[in-house]
């Protein structure tokens, strides 16, 4: 999706998603109750903030000894008959994949959600190869038939109504004609899935975390589709970045504490797996990918972002996200850690502009990601690189130049208080551009501040 | 050059300054472990037993399988009628599972099960319905407590399961039974 949908920017594609109002609020409101949500349960937990720290300071350790950890995990892996490979990028991470299943002679694979696998696109490639990829999380299964890529990375299909489920169910898998209770659509797709389950050849999985010193791989669902797609089939594949790479169990207790009360408000996801070597008779296959993370190691702030443990929190925080939609950021991972990490591929270089900065997402973040510093800096080396987006990069030198002379600046301004005072709205209000649009003009003030601090704060 | 070469040679540099890995050392919980547990589990959906549990197990297995459900026992005090295959695909009309829980989590109601205890690893999960039979003294307060409790050394697999399978993907609605199990009893001995 990343690389088909990059003509319209950031606000062109956020004004479609605004054009119906109600299902604005509707998406607002549903991302806002898991918030409040997230919010019960971490008030409950005492050492909540010393969690978030611990986090923090685990991932930060890991990050900065990767080697060490990598091959002490690949080592205790392959102790437990596990077979690693590594990927430098998405290609290779790609051809990995289909190396294996080819061997095995696999028609069907069952795949759990897994956003590095979205970030390889990893499905298309395997189609082509004539291989069926079945996405087996409810929400997943949903936009995989609806052929449409997830709008949020815990609740993929948020963004649909269940009357919309409802038509496409009946549609895709035969379920009644208008019928929209989720129950109902729930336990049709729980069925339908079965049958997939049962019938394929391989299952694939990402990974919620890697633990080094065990040569295990954690990996958290609530509806049990992971264990379902790996626990059947003899052949089972798991992708996972270097980032998701903890070193030992008790570093995976404090990220199994906060990743599902940050994400849904719920204690911990239904289904914690740790696998940790083949089944009986089968074989386990662990693909770690590199894909731009150890460049993005190389600078101090987006290194941080690796932190991230993929909560989606800061998603159904964000004010922007909330009335925009996923899909008008150009990148797969949309939000704020969307922004964090995929800025560097929008070629509209409009993403991070998609953020008032207020601070929201690094405020619940459950590992510290300092979110809203690293959007800003986004922004400033899309300005370094001279990729500001289109009429930024007219007028912002102009601003730039006009607010670093307190001549022009103070002409300028007492230009626009004569304005806003005798001139008509009408006449003004084409000026104020895309920030007029949905506010009325300000009343002037008296004099310019600077006058004004002359006269009362001076001396 | 070798992929896992030139990862790791990309890797030998990293701008962050190097950073100790933390002491992890939280005080848990200890007030009415037994309690906390139950509160979790209700919270995520699951029913504790813990009147006779083991009694009322067996009363209730004895009645499935008179009603001509397939119940898989891996409790010995409990039996079921249907063993435990080679082949997880046999498991598909499995009524009922019953397996022992090798501890119990109370901040979070969740139970850990492992590759031996539940036979085969797709039990737990492709049953209709799951029944964990708990020590009471198996109950610890926290994760940090149950990670060091746990081994990961002798069975290639082991999960924690809170409840029992959900979703809420469809308009935000909780559905209890997704893929895995559609219930959750656990039996408090």
């Amino acid at each position: 999706m990343s690389q088909a949908q990059t003509s319209a920017g950031h606000a062109d594609k956020a004004d479609i998603f605004c054009k119906d109002e109600a299902r604005v609020d509707w998406h607002s409101k549903a991302l806002w109750l898991l918030r409040q949500k997230r919010d019960r349960a971490a008030a409950a937990v005492p050492e909540w903030e010393e969690l978030r720290t611990l986090g923090s300071e685990i991932k930060l350790h890991t990050l900065t000894h990767l080697p060490q950890y990598l091959e002490q995990f690949e080592a205790n892996c392959q102790k437990n008959g596990i077979i690693v490979h590594w990927a430098k990028d998405g290609d290779e991470h790609n051809r990995i994949v289909h190396e294996i299943l080819s061997q095995h002679q696999v028609k069907k694979l069952v795949k759990s959600k897994s956003m590095l696998t979205e970030e390889c696109h990893l499905n298309p490639y395997l189609e082509s190869k004539g291989i069926e990829v079945i996405d087996t999380d409810l929400g997943e299964r949903i936009i995989q038939l609806n052929k449409q890529p997830p709008s949020h990375i815990v609740v993929p299909a948020i963004h649909l109504k269940k009357e919309e489920v409802g038509q496409l169910f009946h549609e895709k898998i035969g379920t009644e004609a208008g019928a929209s209770d989720p129950t109902y659509l729930t336990r049709a797709a729980r069925a339908h899935l079965r049958e997939q389950f049962l019938t394929a050849d391989a299952g694939m999985t990402g990974v919620n975390m890697g633990i080094a010193e065990e040569g295990a791989i954690v990996v958290c669902t609530n509806e049990g589709n992971a264990d379902m797609g790996c626990n059947l089939p003899k052949l089972t594949l798991h992708s996972m970045g270097i980032d998701k790479l903890i070193p030992n169990k008790a570093a995976a207790s404090v990220l199994l504490r906060t990743l599902a009360r940050n994400a849904i408000g719920q204690l911990i996801t239904t289904y914690s797996s740790f696998y940790h070597g083949p089944k009986p008779g089968g074989e386990m296959h662990i693909i770690i990918v590199d894909n731009g993370r150890s460049e993005m190691l190389q600078d101090k702030l987006l290194a941080e972002s690796l932190k991230c443990i993929r909560c989606g929190g800061c998603m159904n925080t964000c004010p922007v996200y909330r009335r925009s939609g996923g899909y008008s950021y150009n990148y797969f991972i949309p939000g704020p850690i969307g922004i964090a990490v995929g800025s560097k591929h929008d070629d509209t270089n409009t993403i991070p502009w998609a953020c008032t900065l207020c601070g929201s997402c690094t405020y619940v973040c459950p590992t510290k990601v300092p979110l809203h510093n690293i959007i800003a800096y986004q922004r400033r080396l899309k300005a370094e690189a001279g990729k500001l987006p289109y009429g930024k990069a007219g007028y912002m030198p102009m601003v730039g130049k006009v607010m670093s002379s307190p001549t022009l600046l103070n002409c300028a301004m007492s230009v626009a208080r004569f304005s806003l005072r005798y001139l008509p709205g009408s006449l003004l209000k084409p000026f104020a551009g895309a920030w007029g649009k949905y506010r009325e003009l300000p009343k002037a003030p008296a004099s310019s501040f600077e006058a004004w601090y002359k006269k009362n704060r001076s001396k | 050059m070798s992929s896992k070469a030139e990862m790791l040679a990309a890797l030998k540099s990293v701008a962050l300054p190097e950073h100790p890995m933390p002491a992890i050392e939280i005080a848990p919980r200890l007030d009415d472990l037994i309690g906390q547990y139950e509160a979790s589990l209700k919270a995520c959906g699951g029913t504790l037993i813990k009147d006779n549990a083991m009694e009322a197990l067996q009363s209730q297995v004895a009645s499935l399988v008179a009603e001509g459900k397939q119940v898989i026992s891996r409790v010995d005090a409990v039996a079921g009628n249907r063993e435990v295959p080679s082949d997880p695909h046999a498991l598909k009309d499995i009524n009922y599972a019953v397996i022992s829980g090798q501890l119990g989590v109370a901040e979070n109601g969740s139970i850990w099960v492992t590759e031996d205890l539940a036979g085969i690893r797709i039990a737990p999960f492709i049953c209709e319905n799951l029944m964990l039979v708990l020590k009471a003294e198996d109950v610890v307060a926290n994760m940090h407590q149950a990670l060091a409790k746990i081994s990961l050394d002798n069975t290639g697999f082991g999960v924690f399961i809170a409840g029992p399978s959900k979703t809420a993907d469809i308009e935000q609605a909780l559905v209890i039974g997704a893929h895995g199990a559609c219930t959750l009893n656990v039996y408090l001995i």
